[in-house]
C-alpha cells in the first residue's frame, strides 16, 4: 500500500510542477497555454537523450529546464503579440508541433519505438527508499518553486504581469511593453514543465511520442481550474483533486460490486467528467479560488 | 446552491476514505492465487482491451470450473492502462501493493509493458504482455525472466513477409507504415529481412494515423513501380488506402498484416479489390481445440468471432498457461516455481493438450504441452514465442490459408 501511495504522489508532485507553471501563465498572466505539454515533452527528451549519453542527473534537471525555456523563447517571440485567444491556437500548435517532431527525428529520439531504460534517479537505492528518494526531490522541487513564486507574486514582476491579465491595454498606455514580460513568464513556465518532464522520463524510465498528447495538457488545466486560478495554493490543491479523483476512483469497484470490470474503466472517466462539471457550477472559482473579487 | 471550501474538503476526504470501507480486498485470502488484469480498456487500445479483459475473466471461470490449480482458485482483479504508461504504472502499484497480485496479465502498448515490468520485477511478480518491441525481451526489461511475451514481435513478422515475398516471386518491394512501433517495426524487419537475401526496398513510406485519405503517401509509392507493398497497418488505414490504390487501377500486390487484412476488411472494401491480397498471420490455431473453446467464450462475451481480436486469444492463453505452471508447479507453489514450470508446460514434449481441465489430467500421468488459442505457445530464452505464420489469399471475398511459413 505505501508503494503505491508514494506512487501517486510522485506523479502527483509532477503534476503539480505542470500544474505551477501553468498556473503563472494563465493564472498570473492571462497567457491561454494550450500547449504545455510541448514543453513537458521537451524536457522529457531532453534528460532521456542526455543521461542516455552518461550525463548525470544533477546535469539533466538543470538541463530540461533550459531547454523547455529555450523552446518557449522562438513561440512567445512570434504569437505572443497576438491576441489570447490566437495564442491559445498556436500553442496547441506547437505542441503537436513537438510531438511530430520527436515522431519523426529517429536518429534524435528513436521516433515512436521510443527511448527505453532511461536511467532512474538514485539507482544506487532500491525499492520504497528509492521511491522515496525521487519523492523527496520532488518535494524539494515544488517547494523551491512555490517559494519563488509566492515572491514573485509580492514583487513589482509580479504586480506588473498580474497588471497585464486584467487589463493589458493600460499597461501599455504606461509606457511598458507586456509582451516582453509575457515572454519572460512563458519561458519560466515552460522551465517548470521541462523539469517536470525530466522527472517523469526518469521515473517511468521509457518515453515515447504518444506519451505527450494534448490530454496531458487538459488534465492541467482541469487541476487548475478546480483548485482555483490564480491561486498558487490552487494549483496545489487542484493536482490533489484530480489524483485522488483518478486513483480514488479505482476503488469504487469495491463498494459498486454491481459493475463489471470492463465497464469500470469508462464509470471511472465519467466520474471525473462528473466532478469537473459540478465544479464548475458550485465553484467557478475553484476551491481555492479569490473570493474577494467578483 | 453554492459549496463551501469546508463541504468540499469533507467530501473529498470522503472519497478518500472509499478504499477503508471495502477492507475485503485488502485481506490476503489464503487458497486463492491472485492475478492482475491490466489491459487497454480506454485510449488507443480500446478496440481490443474490453475483449483482452473478458476472456481473462472468462478464462478463470474456465480454470476455477475445473477445480482451480493445484487446488487454489484464481482471483481476478482488474484495471484499466488508458494506453498511457503513466496511468498504466499506478494502476500496476496499485495491483501488486493493494490487490498483491503475483502476476500481471495482458498490457498491451510496447510503452506500457516497458514501464510496467521494472515494477513486476521488483515485486517478483510474472508480467505477460502483448507488445512487439524488442527491447521487452532483454535485460534491463526482463533481466529476472519474469516476462512472457504471447505476440510474435514485430521483427518475426517482418521476415515473415520477406520469406513470403521471396516464395512467391516478387522483385520490387516497397513498404508503407503506419506511424508507429508496431507498423515501422513490420516494414523495418521486413527491410532487413529482404535486403538480406539481395534485394531492394525500392520506396517506404510511413504514414500518420487518422488521415481521411493516402492518396498522397500511395502515390509516392506506385511512382516507383513496386510489385508488392508490404504493409504494417491497421484495419481502419488499411481499408482507406485500398480504396485509393484500386482507383488508380495500378496493378500492385499487397502483403498485410492478419490483423488489418481480416474478413471486415473484405467487407469494407468489397470483393473486388480484396481479390488476390496476401494476409499472414501467426498461425492462431484456429484448427485447433483451445481455439474453438476461446472462440465460443468471446462470442459470448463480446457478441463477436474470436478472430477479431487476436490479443483476446492471447490474454485467455496467459491465463491457461499460468493455471497449467501453477497445477504443474503443485500446492502452494511460490512464484518462482511457477514461472520455472510455464515453459515446461507450453513448449513442446509432452502430450499435446487444448484446454485446462485436460492439461490438468494430463499432467497427473507425465508432461504437457499446451497448444494455444493464439498460437502454438513455445517460448524461447528471452519469453518470446516464434509461431508459424499462416499465409491466406482472398479470393471471391474469402480468406483462403494457402500455406503455412516457418521462419
Amino acid at each position: 500500500m505505501e508503494a503505491y501511495l508514494v506512487a501517486i504522489a510522485i506523479v502527483t508532485g509532477i503534476y503539480v510542477l505542470l500544474a505551477l507553471g501553468l498556473n503563472l501563465q494563465y493564472g498570473l498572466t492571462g497567457i491561454i497555454n494550450f500547449g504545455h505539454v510541448g514543453f513537458f515533452c521537451v524536457g522529457a527528451y531532453t534528460a532521456a537523450i542526455l543521461s542516455q549519453h552518461g550525463v548525470s542527473l544533477f546535469i539533466t534537471l538543470p538541463a530540461s529546464a533550459a531547454l523547455a525555456a529555450l523552446a518557449a523563447w522562438p513561440l512567445g517571440l512570434v504569437s505572443l503579440r497576438l491576441r489570447d485567444d490566437y495564442f491559445a491556437i498556436v500553442s496547441l500548435g506547437f505542441s503537436e508541433v513537438v510531438r511530430l517532431i520527436v515522431t519523426s527525428e529517429r536518429w534524435l529520439t528513436n521516433g515512436v519505438q521510443g527511448i527505453p531504460g532511461i536511467p532512474r534517479m538514485f539507482a544506487d537505492l532500491s525499492g520504497m527508499s528509492q521511491a522515496s528518494a525521487v519523492l523527496g526531490l520532488l518535494l524539494v522541487l515544488n517547494l523551491v518553486a512555490i517559494f519563488a513564486m509566492r515572491r514573485m507574486v509580492s514583487s513589482p514582476f509580479g504586480r506588473m504581469i498580474e497588471a497585464i491579465r486584467d487589463n493589458e491595454e493600460a499597461v501599455k498606455a504606461l509606457g511598458k511593453d507586456p509582451a516582453r514580460f509575457k515572454l519572460r513568464v512563458l519561458m519560466l513556465g515552460s522551465a517548470l514543465a521541462g523539469v517536470g518532464g525530466a522527472v517523469y522520463a526518469h521515473y517511468i524510465g521509457f518515453i515515447a511520442p504518444e506519451q505527450f498528447i494534448p490530454l496531458i495538457t487538459f488534465q492541467i488545466w482541469m487541476a487548475i481550474i478546480m483548485g482555483g486560478v490564480g491561486r498558487v495554493s490552487g494549483a496545489l490543491v487542484g493536482t490533489i483533486i484530480l489524483m485522488v479523483f483518478m486513483e480514488g476512483s479505482r476503488f469504487l469497484r469495491d463498494v459498486l460490486p454491481f459493475i463489471s470490470e470492463v465497464e469500470m474503466a469508462s464509470v471511472r472517466i465519467g466520474i471525473v467528467g462528473l466532478a469537473l462539471i459540478l465544479f464548475t457550477i458550485h465553484r467557478p472559482q475553484g476551491l481555492m479560488g479569490d473570493y474577494t473579487r467578483k | 446552491m453554492t459549496v463551501t471550501r469546508r463541504q468540499t474538503l469533507a467530501g473529498l476526504a470522503g472519497a478518500l476514505s472509499l478504499p477503508a470501507f471495502s477492507g475485503v480486498s485488502f485481506a490476503q485470502a489464503g487458497g486463492t492465487f491472485r492475478i492482475g488484469a491490466l489491459n487497454p480498456v480506454t485510449g488507443a487500445g480500446s478496440p481490443y482491451g474490453s475483449g483482452m479483459q473478458k476472456m481473462i475473466l472468462a478464462a478463470v471461470e474456465a480454470v476455477n470450473a475445473a477445480g482451480g490449480a493445484a487446488g487454489r482458485k484464481l482471483e481476478v482483479f482488474a484495471e484499466d492502462t488508458q494506453t498511457q504508461p503513466q496511468a498504466a504504472v499506478l494502476a500496476a502499484k496499485k495491483l501488486i501493493e493493494v490487490n498483491k497480485v503475483q502476476a500481471v496479465l495482458g498490457t498491451w502498448a510496447s510503452g506500457v509493458s516497458l514501464a510496467v515490468m521494472p515494477l513486476t520485477n521488483e515485486a517478483g511478480a510474472i508480467l505477460m504482455n502483448t507488445s512487439g518491441a524488442p527491447a521487452l525481451s532483454v535485460a534491463p526489461a526482463n533481466a529476472k525472466g519474469l516476462g512472457y511475451r504471447f505476440q510474435a514481435t514485430n521483427d518475426r513478422f517482418g521476415r515473415a513477409f520477406a520469406e513470403i515475398a521471396v516464395k512467391e516471386g516478387f522483385k520490387r518491394a516497397a513498404t508503407m507504415a503506419f506511424n508507429n512501433a508496431s507498423g515501422i517495426g513490420n516494414t523495418e524487419g521486413f527491410r532487413k529481412a529482404w535486403e538480406a537475401k539481395g534485394n531492394k526496398v525500392v520506396e517506404s513510406v510511413v504514414y500518420e494515423p487518422n488521415q481521411a485519405s493516402y492518396r498522397g503517401e500511395l502515390q509516392k509509392v506506385l511512382a516507383a513501380k513496386p510489385d508488392v507493398i508490404v504493409t504494417g497497418s491497421y484495419l481502419a488505414d488499411t481499408t482507406i488506402i485500398l480504396r485509393e490504390w484500386f482507383q488508380t487501377g495500378e496493378n500492385t500486390k499487397w502483403i498485410i498484416p492478419g490483423w488489418a487484412a481480416n474478413p471486415e476488411l473484405v467487407k469494407a472494401v468489397g470483393n473486388e479489390v480484396a481479390e488476390g491480397l496476401f494476409s499472414v498471420d501467426s498461425v492462431s490455431n484456429e484448427q485447433a481445440p483451445s481455439f474453438k473453446v476461446y472462440d465460443e467464450a468471446y462470442r459470448k462475451a463480446m457478441n463477436q468471432g474470436g478472430l477479431s481480436n487476436v490479443y483476446a486469444a492471447m490474454t485467455w492463453d496467459m491465463v491457461i498457461t499460468l493455471a497449467l505452471a501453477m497445477e504443474a508447479a503443485g500446492p502452494n507453489a511460490d512464484v518462482a516455481a511457477i514461472n520455472a514450470k510455464i515453459r515446461e508446460v507450453a513448449n513442446p514434449e509432452g502430450t499435446k493438450v487444448y484446454s485446462f481441465a485436460e492439461g490438468k489430467e494430463a499432467l497427473k500421468k507425465g508432461k504437457i504441452n499446451y497448444e494455444g488459442a493464439s498460437s502454438v505457445l513455445d517460448f524461447d530464452q528471452f519469453g518470446d514465442v516464434t509461431p508459424d505464420f499462416g499465409v491466406s489469399i482472398v479470393s471471391k471475398g474469402t480468406i483462403e490459408r494457402k500455406y503455412v511459413v516457418k521462419i
